[in-house]
């Protein structure tokens, strides 16, 4: 009987692949850039909810016998009309969503081209941008000093820059347990970039959790690259 | 597939080898699937005493209506406790009087169901169905529902669940709705279907990652997460007009909604003090009153059914285990022991089973604990399962589960006998079943 059921999973799966002529491509946006216009989601079926108003009674006049039908019931259901709602991605630079709950991102447009420049340099430390944590632990490895350091120094001249900390976390287990894992993650390089003193004001730690892998595998060395953060600048 | 079919091919294959078992049934599977990509259910397993019922096609006004009887017969053969017989060709008689039940006797039928439709003023239908005990040869019930066309499959739900009671003793869990997430390349669809996954309505779709829906306790609501901007806020939709709020945008994350039974409160994760630590947000005013405390990471809150406690997931013992707090005094303590990773609390409409995930040997598998005296049984043998869901009933969950890096759902019963596949093309996961 297990074989049995191996054997339906297989050739569901058999059928599965059989019936999606193409297979998606991976996810490669790790959220670093923000959404262009043109990836909006397309719009979706409008359709309404089937739950008309039903009355219901038994059937009376039909031979009843000693099982006799329960007295008359109502059963009342309200309309349900379910028209889908498109979200959209919010277009960071122009909407200026504030990082933190503090201002508007309004920096001046000089001061925005030159951090892009800077942080853009290839042979910049500020190119590097992801911090990779071992199995269960949001503990920073040494190797990662010299990287934040740069960032440090970064946000310290520029203070009106701001960055989003993303954590993230590997495939196994719950998606919530695993947002709360990467935001663990975030927070420490949060502290570890408090401590060499940038303001709180101008970062904020938050989690996708397992959500947005960076190595589609399934296993150790996909997994590794998944845990970590990354340092995303506001506005770019 | 049918039971019985099922039944039938299960002797021929004792006989043959694993290989050529395999080979057979993945050619039956193949031909027995549709042309287009509907949701396909198998089942695996069953109650060992199952009922042997006739469900006979409803009569219609019209060729070529969706059929009531089909409907029925498909939720009652898929739950596990039903062998559907073969009416054979044939129809629902004009009246009850037409059933010859000794007929269905030698045929081996405990029960019969025979129905039509007929339209009603206004434009409506007038759904009559029958359900009569072969044996004893009489009638055990029969009632008349009157609907929209549109509204006739949820009737031929509310029917199954009428025959399910009528024959078992207990409500049937065909009439409830689910919520789940489709995943289609680089887009995310929240979907609200039957809970026989047909009838499925997009309604959110994103580009960004959505997670952790959540029912109102009166179904007119949706609560879930979306990436959206960037991180994780929690929004708000209401199911009738569509139209939705982010209820907890918060500087940090904020995830893992769980409605109060009064439906007044969500409980949320938020990490904007410390940690992710659990609150209570006030829907109307929007406060959030902070519910748990200590460095440790907590999680996936869930409020018992009386509104007195809320379990949720901590690693404040070094691993992630299931804890639960009294909503009095805020008290926590420890509700799982066995094993190094037990999350994701879901439970039962009476309060009593928390059906959780649970780790053993690197791979996770759904598992439930009976309240009263703390015995845990692992329900399933698949290796990646996540976020249970109990049905109405109390007596299946919903979970999901990877085959070959799809995202399939799946159902099992609490006593861990009958279990389901519900399969679509797409990747699914993160389903929630409700009223």
């Amino acid at each position: 009987m297990k074989h049995f059921a191996i054997a339906l999973t297989l050739a569901a799966l058999l059928a599965g692949c059989a019936d999606q002529p193409a297979k998606d491509a991976v996810i490669e946006d790790r959220g670093i850039k923000v959404s262009p216009p043109a990836e909006k989601a397309k719009a979706v079926d409008t359709q309404g909810m089937p739950m008309a108003p039903v009355d219901s009674k038994p059937i009376s006049g039909a031979a009843q016998d000693a099982a006799a039908p329960p007295p008359a019931q109502k059963v009342e259901t309200r309309a349900l009309a379910e028209p889908a709602t498109e979200v959209k991605p919010l277009d960071g630079a122009k909407t200026g969503a504030p990082v933190g709950g503090a201002a508007g991102a309004t920096a001046a447009g000089a001061d925005q081209s030159a951090i892009a420049l800077s942080l853009k340099d290839p042979n910049s430390p500020l190119s590097k941008r992801i911090i990779l944590f071992d199995f269960d632990s949001s503990a920073i490895r040494d190797e990662y000093r010299s990287l934040l350091e740069a960032h440090a120094e970064f946000l310290k001249s520029n203070p009106a820059s701001k960055v989003i900390l993303q954590g993230h976390a590997d495939e196994r287990g719950s998606r919530e347990y695993n947002l709360a894992l990467g935001q663990r993650r975030a927070e420490s390089v949060f502290k570890a970039l408090s401590l060499l003193g940038v303001a709180e004001g101008q970062m904020e730690a938050v989690s996708l959790g397992e959500e947005k892998p960076i190595a589609e595998g399934h296993d150790e060395a996909a997994w590794q690259q998944n845990r970590r953060t990354e340092i995303l600048y506001q506005g770019e | 597939m049918g039971d019985s079919s099922v039944g039938k091919i299960g002797n021929v294959l004792r006989k043959m080898n694993m290989f050529a078992r395999l080979l057979l049934i993945a050619v039956l599977a193949l031909a027995a699937l549709p042309a287009r990509a509907l949701m396909t259910i198998e089942i695996v397993g069953g109650a060992s005493n199952k009922i042997p019922i006739a469900v006979l096609p409803f009569t219609l006004p019209q060729e070529g209506g969706l059929n009531p009887g089909d409907v029925i017969t498909n939720d009652l053969g898929r739950s596990g406790y039903f062998r559907m017989l073969d009416p054979k060709g044939g129809v629902s008689p004009a009246t009850p009087q037409g059933l010859t039940l000794p007929d269905w006797k030698n045929r081996g039928a405990d029960a019969v169901v025979m129905g039509h439709v007929i339209p009603a003023p206004g434009g409506r239908v007038e759904i009559r169905f029958w359900l009569h005990d072969v044996v004893r040869q009489t009638q055990i019930i029969a009632l008349s529902y009157t609907t929209t066309p549109a509204g006739v499959r949820s009737v031929a739900h509310k029917i199954a669940d009428v025959i399910h009671e009528k024959l078992l003793g207990e409500p049937g869990p065909y009439s409830g709705r689910i919520a789940y997430i489709l995943k289609q390349g680089k887009r995310y669809e929240l979907q609200v279907a039957d809970a026989d996954s047909q009838n499925a309505i997009t309604v959110a779709a994103s580009p960004e990652p959505i997670i952790s829906p959540a029912w109102s306790p009166d179904g007119t609501k949706l609560a879930y997460v979306s990436f959206e901007d960037k991180k994780p806020v929690v929004y708000v939709q209401n199911l009738v007009d569509g139209k939705r709020r982010a209820v907890a945008k918060f500087r940090g994350s904020n995830s893992a909604p769980a409605w109060s039974p009064d439906g007044r409160q969500l409980a949320v994760t938020l990490s904007k003090d410390e940690t992710s630590q659990i609150y209570l947000l006030d829907l109307e005013t929007g406060e959030a009153k902070r519910l748990t405390r200590g460095g440790a990471l907590d999680t996936e809150p869930v409020f018992s059914p009386d509104g007195r406690w809320l379990y949720f997931t901590s690693d404040r013992g070094g691993s992630p285990q299931i804890y639960r707090a009294s909503l009095e005094n805020g008290e926590a303590s420890r509700i799982t022991f066995e094993g190094g990773y037990n999350v994701s609390p879901a439970l039962s409409p009476d309060g009593k089973t928390l059906a959780f995930v649970h780790r053993r040997d690197g791979r996770f598998h759904v598992a439930v604990m009976d309240l009263a005296n703390r015995q845990m049984q692992v329900l399933t043998d698949t290796a990646f399962d996540e976020s249970p869901s109990f049905a109405p009933n109390g007596r299946l969950i919903l979970y999901a589960t990877l085959v070959n890096g799809r995202g399939v759902l799946a159902t099992v019963s609490v006593d861990g006998r009958v279990k389901q596949r519900l399969s679509q093309s797409g990747d699914l996961r993160e389903p929630s079943w409700g009223p």
